[in-house]
């Protein structure tokens, strides 16, 4: 079910024209591949970003993220496949004439220009919107980054954040159709980061400029999005909205990526249809029915699995327990996003391999119906909470609580905290 | 959002005019190059392999089997049993014939250079004084100067009448004669290419990571022990980069043998040109050919191994400089401070004697009093002189003109090369080989090419083509000039953030706008730099001037100090200062020229 976008509706009014109006994607990657000799940077990537959306790409280095931007942007050619911009091929255009806004990591502003020089040089190119001078466009822009005053300095003058601004108000300038960011805040530090991200957000929305971000720091994708690809080797493993990213990966790699995650995998030794267990083991008996209680609430109970992880028997729910609820949310269909994980996933059989995570902030201390006795080996104060790493069995289990613990702990989780992903 | 596409489309019509422009300079640049090198230079070369209409490869067969040339090898070419040659190799009457002689010079300056080259590399990179930066500046100097300026000043230094003499016979030591031994060409071209054996080798020992040094210092390797594990490895590609270049550029030695040297100690060089002027065409580009193909030889075994050798240490932190007077009274501390003390004693003798010398020379009469009777010789010269004589204005005159248009050719061709050769794109390597093969090819040959082709005039589909030796002088200039504005420029667009061009780009800029509103302006400095080396390189020119100026009035400094040397000293010394001083002057002109136009 993770291709349900749920948060749709939340996001803003212009992915709901999108949706009415059925205007192709302002975005739209079909199938495309960069090679450089053997290596393939991007791999058979098909993408669609949405008028007015705020899209971000990101994973590790060398994940293709980089290169996909620069795809868009113009700088590189595909080796296969399409970009389209609304619907039109953009092959052979030169980054001149995509109308595209870039701010890189680095500002890359022209050090022998001053400010406004730089704010300005786009429109030497293209007439200033909504019928301005030149000037009073510099102005508006620099007004929009708060740097009212800055057209005549030297950029070298400005700290790294303010010349981050600049950069952005530069890229905006000619009023481009999209504004591609490549890691534009990895230079910054955190707290400057912080404060400039909701900056650029608030500029995005406040534009409506559908915009492609790149960058490697999960918690900023997870913060600044609308929807985002986690990418992996060169394509993306998963395409959702950020809580659906993070509550319902769909992958093992994103599971991982996107916050903390405790992932086990096992086998399957049975399962409970609405309360009732087919069992082919013996030892999976005793807490099943615990598990059917617990998550039936009445109607439509959730089927849950036994799995044995290490020889204990661990209840894992097999349905979306959010399921109904994001039904009601208009959905997105023209839009797919990449992996339709869950649906094509047959339904687990006793006897199945099966891969799922649990959130460190979802294991309890003492409580849930999936009980694991394990011992502290490390813990990390955070501040508002401590990251635990716990030893069960020989496992690393992470666990998020506000109490220091010590020595021996039992920590626990229900079916439904339960999310199944692929390997 | 198509739409405004489309303004911006229809906009981009001057930029892509403005696209074109870069496509014309680059078929200019490269008509320039085939006009003025390849065309003359492969017509040099087909004499070599046409004797009366027929192909063959029998004047390449005589001069490989020649001892005259070739000395105890040749009859190794000649079919002679290797162990028989090689053992006559090494007994001491070995004939080395004129390549080998040419091949054991460049040796001796080679090792002569380096030896020079080191440590004035150890005290630039690592000690800290007073006017280091500027020392380090000067260091380029002796390659932009004249190098028939640089013989007399060694004529001056070392000659009968030298300075050396004069200080040796005030010391009531005997005289001695340096003047046309090996020894002072060895000094000569060690005078040239130490520094730029001292550059390159500083720029690598500054780009030392310290840190690198400081982690083999914690792991506990002692300060000798970490200089040999961490920067020498860094060193060595560096130095055998200047050691190359030496052996290359002393291999085609001309000027310098010509004026130190004589016939007595011809190099292959001296010997083209002396097959030129006895009109043996055949003979003198084959032997052309022969020198290309070792010097090529040369250059191309160093460029596989910097291939293979190529460090790129980016932000580096440079290891921290000591002051040159000792912080500690150590023999640590002093003895390479002593050894810096003595080398500086024999780098002033090389470096400052010559020149200085050459403008004691030119004050000193015959009987060693103070006079002006030079400049005044030269001055009535311009008065009375017959139209035959050479007269010191008209070589001013000539050098400054043909030095501006070689520049103002030299300068676009370079840049255009820089930007070509700069992008990533499939055969830029041989784009890069081909512009910059004039740098390998002697100036004779291109002279030669340019005389026999472009002046004596060519039919093309019925037009008879001529031009004058002046204009021809311009071209072969601009040829030799412009690969130094290439090396100048280049390194500094290939050091440009990408993303700033790309930035520019995704503001609409074409990609020739780009140049002219980022990267122009970024590495204009550079640019200027290339303007002064192309106008240095004009100016100081002579190898193929003086093939092209033969019997013309197209005459310029240099030539006119070679046609000085022959009578006495003095004359040539005193326009030796006169190419000084228009040398220095112009430089300054450029600097504030080229300073004005930075806000571009």
């Amino acid at each position: 079910m993770n291709t349900v976008d749920f948060e749709e509706a939340a996001t803003g009014a212009a992915a709901a024209a999108a949706t009415t109006d059925h205007a192709p994607p302002a975005v739209e990657l079909d199938g495309v591949s960069k090679r450089y000799g053997e290596t393939a940077a991007v791999d058979d990537v098909s993408l669609r970003v949405r008028e007015g959306e705020f899209f971000t790409l990101v994973g590790p280095s060398g994940c293709g993220k980089t290169t996909t931007l620069r795809l868009i942007a113009g700088f590189e050619e595909p080796t296969a496949g399409t970009v389209r911009f609304s619907g039109e091929s953009v092959a052979g255009v030169p980054p001149e004439d995509r109308d595209v806004g870039v701010v890189f990591q680095n500002y890359a502003l022209f050090p022998h220009m001053s400010v406004g020089e730089n704010v300005g040089y786009g429109l030497n190119f293209a007439d200033p919107p909504g019928g301005v001078t030149r000037d009073e466009r510099v102005a508006e822009l620099l007004e929009l980054v708060d740097l009212p005053d800055a057209a005549d300095r030297d950029p070298e003058s400005l700290s790294g954040g303010q010349q981050q601004r600049v950069a952005v108000a530069r890229a905006l300038a000619p009023g481009p159709d999209l504004l591609l960011l490549d890691e534009p805040m990895s230079a910054l530090d955190a707290q400057l980061r912080e404060r400039l991200r909701v900056q650029v957000r608030r500029i995005q929305s406040e534009l409506g400029i559908t915009t492609v971000y790149v960058t490697h720091d999960q918690e900023e994708a997870l913060a600044i999005s609308d929807r985002v690809a986690v990418m992996r080797d060169g394509a993306p493993e998963q395409v959702a909205p950020p809580r659906t990213v993070y509550r319902e990966p769909a992958t093992r790699f994103v599971a991982e990526f996107v916050g903390d995650n405790n992932v086990f995998a096992g086998r399957v030794v049975d399962v409970a249809e609405g309360g009732a267990v087919e069992s082919d083991t013996a030892e999976g008996g005793a807490v099943e029915s615990d598990a059917a209680g617990d998550n039936a609430g009445g109607d439509g109970a959730p089927r849950t699995v036994g799995v044995d992880i290490g020889g204990e028997t661990l209840r894992v729910a097999v349905a979306d327990r959010d399921a109904p609820d994001d039904r009601d949310v208009p959905d997105d269909r023209d839009v797919p996003d990449d992996r339709d994980v869950p649906d094509d996933r047959d339904a687990p059989a006793v006897g199945d391999r099966l891969v799922f995570c649990v959130r460190p902030e979802a294991l309890r201390i003492d409580g849930g119906e999936n009980r694991l006795r394990a011992t502290v080996a490390s813990a990390e104060f955070l501040g508002e909470t401590t990251r635990v790493t716990l030893d069960w069995g020989g496992r690393d289990l992470l666990v998020r609580t506000r109490d220091p613990l010590s020595g021996e702990v039992v920590v626990g989780f229900d079916p439904g905290d339960a999310h199944v992903i692929d390997d | 959002m198509s739409d405004s596409r489309r303004g911006r489309g229809a906009r981009s019509l001057r930029d892509r005019l403005e696209g074109r422009l870069l496509t014309l300079l680059a078929v200019a640049t490269s008509a320039a190059l085939v006009v003025a090198f390849y065309y003359p230079v492969g017509t040099v070369l087909v004499e070599a392999v046409r004797v009366d209409g027929a192909v063959t490869l029998g004047v390449f067969a005589e001069i490989l089997r020649d001892p005259f040339y070739f000395g105890e090898l040749a009859r190794l070419f000649a079919g002679e049993s290797p162990i028989a040659v090689a053992s006559d190799l090494a007994s001491p009457d070995r004939r080395l014939g004129i390549v080998g002689f040419t091949a054991y010079q460049a040796a001796l300056s080679t090792v002569a250079s380096v030896a020079l080259g080191l440590p004035a590399a150890y005290l630039l990179a690592r000690f800290e004084f007073p006017g280091r930066r500027t020392l380090r500046s000067l260091t380029i100097v002796p390659f932009v100067l004249p190098s028939i300026m640089v013989a007399v000043g060694f004529v001056a230094t070392f000659g009968r009448n030298g300075t050396l003499n004069a200080v040796l016979g005030a010391l009531g030591l005997p005289p001695v004669d340096l003047l046309f031994t090996l020894e002072a060409i060895v000094i000569a071209h060690a005078f040239y290419n130490a520094p730029l054996v001292a550059r390159v080798t500083t720029a690598a020992w500054e780009s030392v990571d310290a840190r690198a040094v400081e982690t083999a210092r914690s792991l506990g390797a002692g300060p000798l022990r970490a200089f040999y594990d961490v920067v020498a490895p860094q060193l060595y590609p560096a130095v055998l980069t200047g050691a190359a270049l030496t052996f290359v550029f002393t291999f085609g030695t001309f000027p310098i043998v010509l004026a130190l040297g004589g016939f007595q100690l011809a190099t292959v060089e001296v010997f083209i040109y002396r097959l030129v002027r006895d009109l043996s065409y055949a003979e003198a580009a084959a032997l052309a050919i022969i020198e290309l193909v070792i010097s090529l030889g040369v250059l191309l075994a160093y460029l596989r191994y910097e291939a293979r050798n190529t460090v790129r240490s980016r932000g580096a932190r440079p290891l921290p400089r000591h002051s040159l007077l000792p912080s500690a009274p150590t023999a640590r501390k002093f003895l390479p401070r002593v050894g810096l003390a003595a080398y500086l004693v024999v780098a002033g003798l090389v470096f400052l004697a010559p020149i200085a010398s050459m403008i004691l020379a030119s004050v000193t009469g015959g009987d060693g009093a103070l006079t002006l009777e030079h400049y005044r010789f030269l001055l009535d010269r311009q008065q009375t002189g017959a139209a035959f004589q050479v007269r010191p204005w008209p070589a001013i005159r000539n050098s400054l003109l043909f030095a501006t248009g070689a520049t103002l050719l030299a300068l676009p061709m370079g840049v255009v090369v820089a930007v070509l050769t700069t992008r990533r794109y499939r055969g830029r390597k041989l784009v890069d080989a081909a512009a910059m093969a004039p740098l390998a090819v002697s100036g004779i040959v291109v002279g030669l090419g340019l005389l026999r082709g472009l002046v004596f005039g060519i039919e093309v589909a019925g037009w008879r083509i001529a031009v004058a030796g002046s204009v021809a002088i311009v071209l072969a200039h601009a040829i030799a000039g412009y690969p130094f504005v290439v090396r100048t420029v280049a390194p500094g667009l290939e050091g440009l953030d990408r993303s700033l061009i790309e930035s520019a780009r995704a503001l609409g800029a074409s990609r020739p706008r780009v140049i002219r509103d980022v990267e122009l302006p970024l590495v204009w400095p550079a640019v200027v730099a290339g303007a002064a080396f192309a106008f240095a390189i004009s100016i100081g020119e002579f190898t193929a001037t003086v093939v092209l100026a033969t019997g013309a009035d197209a005459y310029t400094m240099p030539v006119a100090i070679e046609r000085f040397i022959g009578r006495r000293l003095g004359p040539a010394t005193a326009m030796g200062v006169v190419l000084l001083v228009v040398t220095g002057l112009s430089f300054v002109v450029i600097e504030r020229l080229g300073g004005e136009h930075r806000g571009l």
